[in-house]
């Protein structure tokens, strides 16, 4: 039999194991309790990048009266964060990344605010072409700080080297062109294509299939890239043969997009990459710390398939997550980032004072315009003029299911490449994902 | 049964021993190259000109680099010591009650402890986010250590527990004979004699807290409190990656958890078998 003290003891363990559970369960997460204070007030911004210079960020307080405390965290880490932090509704910081690939899931799951209540929506329109990418259910999700487009960059001199001189203008001469660079000798495997299962690899595929002339998804998410006919299906082949030709280095099915860039591109070893970084040629190809290719790398427009084509834009956006504490004072902070001004200054418009390390180029067409014309930035003009038509990679927006489909497509692009698989099949395994995600 | 030969024998052994130390010296290798050399073609198996200079990078000057690097080491030391001081009493007392001590539901008590150790620990981590953040510990050591100590008991208990009942229970009863009560008894008769499973728990625990990144990471928002695990991640850009830098800071994560394998492994490998043979 229990004694009376043993039962009061144990009837005191419950009821304390009881209040505990209910104390740290029972209340709801901590995200509630928005405030539209400006004034006085520290905001906490999570990027993935260093923070702008102190001296900015301290310019910025004075006129507003907001600090910003920066908190560094990788793109991966961050998205982690993101969805740990929206999902058990607790702040982690004001304001955050919006990867234009989360867009659609992270609009449809409510995370962010919309920022056209903060935002002059048309006047951000005009001069940020990437906005688009960033709409979701018709809410601006984020605001695109960083433009990041893919490009095709080419290795002047090793295609002078090849006797060539005039740059392709379609996918057929770019093809005969590597061939030569080949057969010259000047670079036994020029094209540079990232074949390792990453990201890296699905976006490589996009923009090679709008230069093939097509889209991935339509409007439903049906694919669009199932006839061997489509772009898409083509845009695959031609990756994959390519490397099985000897155009791309064998090693490169386990090669990323950075370590191709680093360690192929930025070395002369290859002489091409069509699915390259805007901006890879003033950060890394013309930077001899990193680089033994200075000078020699230029921008070209992207060969099509009757003339050059279109470039697909993956640009970074900053939005204010739903948890935020002070989102106008947040929004002030947007507004000020992705200004103009500080956008060509954070690029080295201004000297290196002001510049925000690892900040690649402005998303706004007229701080581009502002650093070209300031620092004569690498292939400026030609970047200037790729930005006024890059194009959303899903001009509906990204889907909600976007990462499970870009895990099928560069999985399976992956293991075509490897032999494992034909490209047949590849392009089947992708098709039925997208469209069973789609029906979902 | 015919014996393996020797040399079937050491040829396995160098194939366990290459498989895990080739990348261990790759990422060595690279930390002591630069950009251009860790980049070129073919690879260099051995630095042409060995420098220290991503070691420097990370270690000195007051750049934020440093400072991060510095912090975040710090920050490592406080959140594994404190983790494994604390796991280390509750898992004492509560593998002594299991092994000794005779109450209703021992068993199944014993048991439910041990069973959580089968959940993936990824799955209670947006419960615990909510609940340090309802109880104000998101970003503070505390909660960090809470959460590492809620980790790692089960296993700390399970193998004290181990090793507790392997001991022999006549010199506990010794002491009760001679008046001493039971947490006497715990402290002056059971601790020495298990003093070698409560070295090789603290240890496991120890490299067990060292190599966590996931829940610091979400439990942690600024470097008050980031372990050098999750600041060596945030070394990586977007679209450049510092791959040397990069190798010489996991170099440094790794040479603490290293020391401690290679001085006393001996208490590892005992606190592992720990109660494995009576």
């Amino acid at each position: 039999m229990i004694s009376k003290r043993n039962r009061l003891r144990n009837v005191a363990l419950v009821a304390g194991a009881a209040a505990l559970s209910v104390a740290a369960t029972g209340c709801s997460g901590g995200g509630s309790s928005a405030s539209s204070q400006t004034k006085d007030v520290t905001i906490t911004v999570a990027l993935f990048g260093a923070p702008p210079p102190q001296k900015s960020l301290d310019e910025f307080k004075k006129s507003t009266g907001i600090t910003v405390k920066w908190s560094t965290i990788d793109w991966d880490s961050l998205q982690t964060k993101i969805a740990a932090a929206s999902t058990s509704n607790t702040y982690f910081a004001d304001a955050t990344d919006v990867d234009w690939s989360r867009v659609g899931q992270e609009g449809k799951l409510g995370w962010f605010l919309p920022m056209e209540k903060y935002i002059d929506q048309k006047a951000y329109a005009a001069d940020m072409p990437q906005l688009s990418s960033f709409t979701s259910n018709g809410h601006i999700v984020g605001v695109p700080f960083d433009a990041s487009y893919l490009v095709t960059t080419v290795n002047k001199q090793m295609f002078a080297k090849a006797g060539i001189t005039t740059m392709p203008k379609t996918i057929d001469e770019y093809t005969r062109d590597l061939q030569k660079v080949k057969a010259s000798g000047v670079s036994p495997t020029p094209l540079n294509i990232p074949f390792n299962a990453a990201e890296g690899l699905s976006t490589y595929w996009y923009q090679t299939t709008q230069a093939f002339g097509g889209s991935i998804l339509d409007e439903a998410g049906k694919p669009q890239f199932t006839s061997p006919d489509s772009p898409g299906y083509k845009a695959a082949q031609w990756m994959v043969d390519a490397l099985k030709n000897g155009l791309v280095p064998a090693g490169n099915i386990n090669v990323s997009d950075s370590q191709g860039q680093q360690t192929l591109m930025a070395k002369g070893v290859t002489a091409s990459t069509f699915a390259d970084y805007s901006g890879n040629v003033g950060s890394l190809y013309d930077v001899p710390a990193s680089s033994s290719v200075t000078g020699k790398l230029q921008y070209i427009p992207t060969p099509g398939l009757s003339g050059t084509t279109a470039n697909v834009s993956n640009p970074d956006g900053i939005g204010i997550l739903k948890t935020a504490k002070y989102p106008e004072a947040a929004a002030k902070f947007i507004e000020w980032f992705t200004s103009a001004e500080n956008q060509a200054d954070f690029a080295g418009a201004s000297g290196p004072d002001k510049v925000m390390p690892g900040y690649f180029l402005p998303s706004r067409l007229s701080g581009l315009t502002k650093l070209t014309s300031a620092k004569g930035l690498a292939g400026g003009q030609e970047l200037t003029s790729m930005l006024k038509t890059s194009k959303p990679v899903f001009p509906a927006g990204a889907p909600v299911w976007y990462p499970q489909f870009s895990n099928a497509v560069y999985t399976n692009l992956h293991a075509a490449a490897a032999g494992s698989m034909s490209v047949d099949a590849a392009i089947k395994t992708i098709a039925d994902t997208a469209t069973k995600l789609a029906g979902q | 049964m015919k014996q393996r030969t020797p040399l079937l024998r050491w040829f396995g052994i160098a194939f366990i021993l290459l498989w895990s130390l080739v990348p261990l010296y790759w990422a060595l290798n690279i930390s002591l190259q630069t950009d251009a050399q860790a980049g070129s073609k073919p690879s260099n198996y051995l630095p042409p000109t060995p420098s220290l200079d991503n070691y420097s990078s990370l270690l000195t000057g007051g750049t934020d680099l440093a400072q991060s690097v510095q912090q975040s080491s710090v920050n490592i030391f406080i959140e594994c010591a404190a983790a494994t001081v604390v796991t280390l009493v509750l898992a004492t007392l509560a593998a002594y009650a299991f092994a000794r001590m005779q109450f209703k539901g021992r068993r199944v008590l014993f048991y439910a402890v041990l069973a959580t150790m089968a959940f993936p620990a990824y799955t209670t981590l947006i419960p615990l986010y909510q609940i340090l953040t309802n109880f104000g510990l998101v970003n503070t050591y505390t909660g960090i250590v809470l959460v590492y100590v809620s980790g790692f008991l089960p296993l700390a208990t399970w193998i004290l527990h181990n090793y507790m009942s392997s001991l022999p229970i006549a010199l506990e009863e010794a002491g009760n004979i001679d008046g001493a009560s039971r947490m006497q008894v715990l402290w002056h008769v059971v601790l020495p004699l298990a003093r070698p499973g409560i070295i090789s728990t603290a240890i496991i625990t120890f490299l067990f807290a060292w190599g966590q990144f996931l829940f610091p990471l979400v439990l942690s928002s600024d470097l008050s409190t980031q372990p050098l695990t999750v600041v060596i991640a945030s070394l990586q850009g977007r679209h450049l990656v510092p791959y040397t830098l990069l190798n010489a800071a996991g170099v440094l994560a790794l040479a603490v958890p290293a020391g401690i394998a290679l001085i006393l492994n001996r208490y590892i490998v005992s606190g592992m078998l720990a109660g494995s043979v009576k």
